[in-house]
């Protein structure tokens, strides 16, 4: 039997089973919640809020399963003597050896390779396997410095400096101390087993005169080969973009609050930074006002699913997507597999978020050899070389049936959006409206 | 070039590039020392040099001096900018001056020496090797330190050694206050007689005692009943 009306829940909206629950948990902790993976937020606004409008009869589309679809994107170029060249829009993120196993560094190393695209070190140093299974590995040089050494820097394919990431800008990295094992403390030059807090303002440089001294040096000690990025979390963005364009970067790396991580407190994860759509909007407009639209690239994450994403953020104006948590999860996260384990951990598949507890049920997010063996290196190599092949095809997809023979002409005119929260915030004109006033405005 | 001990490297009308890859390509060479005039205070002079060669600074210098290098040795006649041998793997730096705003910060190996008195975060994130102020330190020196030599023979500013993982700060004169997770310790035998020989390699007047800190190992795990020193740096 059906009913118009639905009751509303019995328990309060403000004491609400979640808050009762957080504070009961506090209570017994005596400190902040952790967690893993990203904010459980359900009201952001999202890529889903914006529509392609693909070619009819005022625009030829291309034919969508031959035509030949550009998705280069080179960073550095002109700038560089070895810049950065990405066979699709895409890179790996950041995530460090400590917070990944080495048999998902190893295999993300693979696909990453596989796609002719880049794998990231994240905090905690350069690992050799890492740079082994990794054709383009870009390097991160953070406050902390972990395993920062001069060699490394000129190993790498691209710098990027670290200033902070959307899961919890203006915070350092958390690794809790099960995650600390011999090899990880070894290269952090840190105790084993202790709960690492890192630093989040970098110990040698502080405002935007100082960055341009760091780039400087950075470009001295890798001698002007390759690139260098600069990574915030989507928060200050436009003020960001335009410090990070003073300093002459190459390229400027920002996830929004959606962003993927390891370890967070959780407050961090829902209450601070700015929604990745949002977040593009004041980039790309501060990016245009300084005049370096063609000169620095954007590479955009946080909450990135799928190529209708990927090929949103591009038309929004994102040059290359940055993606986290989607390879993890093409590695067999969140997979109904193990579920004892995720039982013993108190959750299930689809809820875990246990990554910061370095007892990932499927051998991603841990160091413990028994939990580590669960990750085949070679089926999750060819698992995200699959996701990403998929993705590279639909970002294609909507570049050919907008009529553009390179997935970065994709731009604004190509989309419409659903709802007025993501009109506003991205100027992207509202459907219904073809762009304008509304008809009867004219009469 | 082979054969010639000494290169002087004039900075004025040179780009930092120029001078950089004059430096790396005397080390190549074999030149045992580059003696560099005119530095008036620019950054990065002598940074990513990673061939043994000493360097010789006629005059201050700016920021990252001696940064991201391995096994060189220099010696600073003036005063240092922030960052003085960033990231040392291995090798001394001196400055016979004063150092401003962290000094040898996050160094893996090696030696900075700082006759004069060094800025705020002094041996901020140090890893290893020895980091020596001659006079006194900023705030927050030794900040989050992981290992290695703190030796301050003066007075230290507020939040000495704070969040300090591992590593020893010897301090001289006294301490405005200390940092959150650190605790005095008695030094092991041998301990003290080798940081004074190492003073008296640089003719650097002792101080009349020396305290040994040390971690207290309270922040190495969250534990909710250390909540009063846990407030401060969680
Ligand atoms: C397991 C994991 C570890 C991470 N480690 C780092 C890190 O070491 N440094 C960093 O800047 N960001 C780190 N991040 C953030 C990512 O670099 C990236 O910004 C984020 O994952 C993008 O959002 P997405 O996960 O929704 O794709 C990490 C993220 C994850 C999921
Ligand atoms: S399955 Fe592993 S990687 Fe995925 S959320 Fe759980 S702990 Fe994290």
């Amino acid at each position: 039997m059906s009913s118009a009306f639905t009751r509303p829940p019995a328990y309060s909206g403000v004491w609400h089973p979640d808050a009762i629950e957080e504070i009961q948990e506090k209570a017994e902790l005596g400190r902040y919640q952790i967690r893993g993976q990203a904010t459980k937020r359900h009201d952001l606004p999202s890529f889903d809020d914006l529509v392609f409008t693909p070619a009819g009869l005022s625009r030829m589309p291309l034919e969508g399963y031959r035509e030949r679809c550009d998705t280069k994107v080179v960073i550095g170029e002109g700038r560089v003597s070895r810049p950065l060249v990405l066979e699709r829009p895409i890179m790996i993120a950041g995530m460090s050896f400590g917070a990944l196993s080495i048999n998902a560094k190893r295999a993300l190393g693979i696909a990453a390779s596989n796609c002719g695209i880049s794998t990231c070190t994240g905090e905690g140093g350069m690992h050799p396997e890492e740079r082994e299974h990794s054709d383009k590995l870009v390097m991160q040089y953070l406050p902390s410095r972990y395993g920062m050494n001069p060699y490394d820097l000129q190993k790498a394919d691209m710098i990027e400096i670290g200033a902070g990431q959307g899961a919890k800008p203006g915070s350092g990295g958390v690794l809790l101390g099960l995650k600390m094992s011999e090899e990880v403390a070894r290269m952090r030059d840190l105790p084993p087993g202790v709960d690492q807090r890192s630093g989040c303002r970098h110990p040698d440089w502080m405002g935007a005169d100082d960055l341009y001294m760091k780039l400087e040096q950075i470009r001295e000690v890798t001698n002007y080969a390759v690139p260098i990025s600069i990574k915030v979390g989507a928060s200050r963005i436009a003020n960001d973009v335009r410090i990070a364009c003073k300093a002459d970067v190459d390229a400027i790396v920002f996830d929004g609050m959606e962003g993927g991580t390891a370890a967070s407190p959780t407050i961090q994860l829902d209450h601070a930074g700015i929604p990745t759509i949002a977040a593009i909007a004041e980039a790309v407009e501060a990016l245009h006002d300084m005049g370096k639209q063609d000169d620095i690239k954007l590479i955009v994450g946080g909450g990135i699913k799928s190529g209708a994403d990927a090929a949103k953020a591009i038309a929004l104006g994102a040059d290359v997507i940055y993606l986290g948590t989607a390879p993890m999860i093409a590695l067999n996260c969140h997979r109904p597999i193990y579920l004892d384990d995720y039982e013993r951990l108190g959750t299930t598949p689809y809820e875990c978020q246990h990554c910061h507890t370095g007892l990932c049920p499927v051998g991603i997010t841990t160091q413990l050899p028994k939990l580590m063996a669960r990750l085949d290196v070679a089926e999750g190599a060819e698992r995200v070389t699959n996701y990403l092949n998929a993705m590279t095809m639909e970002i294609q997809l909507f570049a050919r049936s907008c009529g553009k023979n390179k997935v970065a002409d994709l731009d604004p005119n190509d989309m419409r959006a659903l709802t007025q929260d993501v009109a506003l915030m991205t100027g992207i004109p509202m459907v219904g409206l073809n762009g304008r006033q509304p008809w009867w405005t004219k009469f | 070039m082979a054969n010639v001990e000494t290169l002087t490297l004039d900075c004025r009308d040179k780009p930092t590039r120029d001078i950089n890859n004059a430096i790396r390509k005397a080390a190549d060479d074999g030149v045992k020392t580059v003696e560099i005039l005119n530095t008036r205070a620019r950054h990065n002079i002598g940074v990513g040099i990673l061939k043994p060669i000493h360097l010789i600074y006629r005059g201050h210098v700016g920021y990252y001096t001696v940064g991201l290098c391995d096994g060189v040795t220099a010696e600073i006649h003036g005063s240092a900018g922030w960052g003085v041998g960033d990231n040392l793997l291995a090798g001394e730096v001196v400055v016979e001056g004063n150092a401003a705003t962290s000094a040898g910060p996050s160094i893996r190996g090696g030696r900075i020496v700082v006759k004069g008195n060094g800025g705020p975060r002094c041996g901020v994130y140090l890893k290893s090797g020895d980091l020596i102020i001659g006079g006194d330190a900023g705030y927050m020196s030794g900040f989050m330190m992981q290992n290695g030599r703190l030796i301050i023979c003066g007075d230290a500013a507020k939040g000495l050694g704070d969040s300090m993982y591992q590593g020893q700060i010897w301090l001289g004169g006294k301490v405005e206050e200390m940092g959150s997770g650190v605790a005095e310790t008695e030094p092991e035998a041998g301990e003290l007689d080798a940081v004074l020989e190492m003073l008296d390699g640089y003719k650097i007047k002792p101080p009349k005692a020396f305290r040994k800190l040390e971690s207290d190992r309270s922040l190495w795990n969250f534990n909710k009943n250390d909540f009063a020193a846990w407030k401060d740096v969680l």
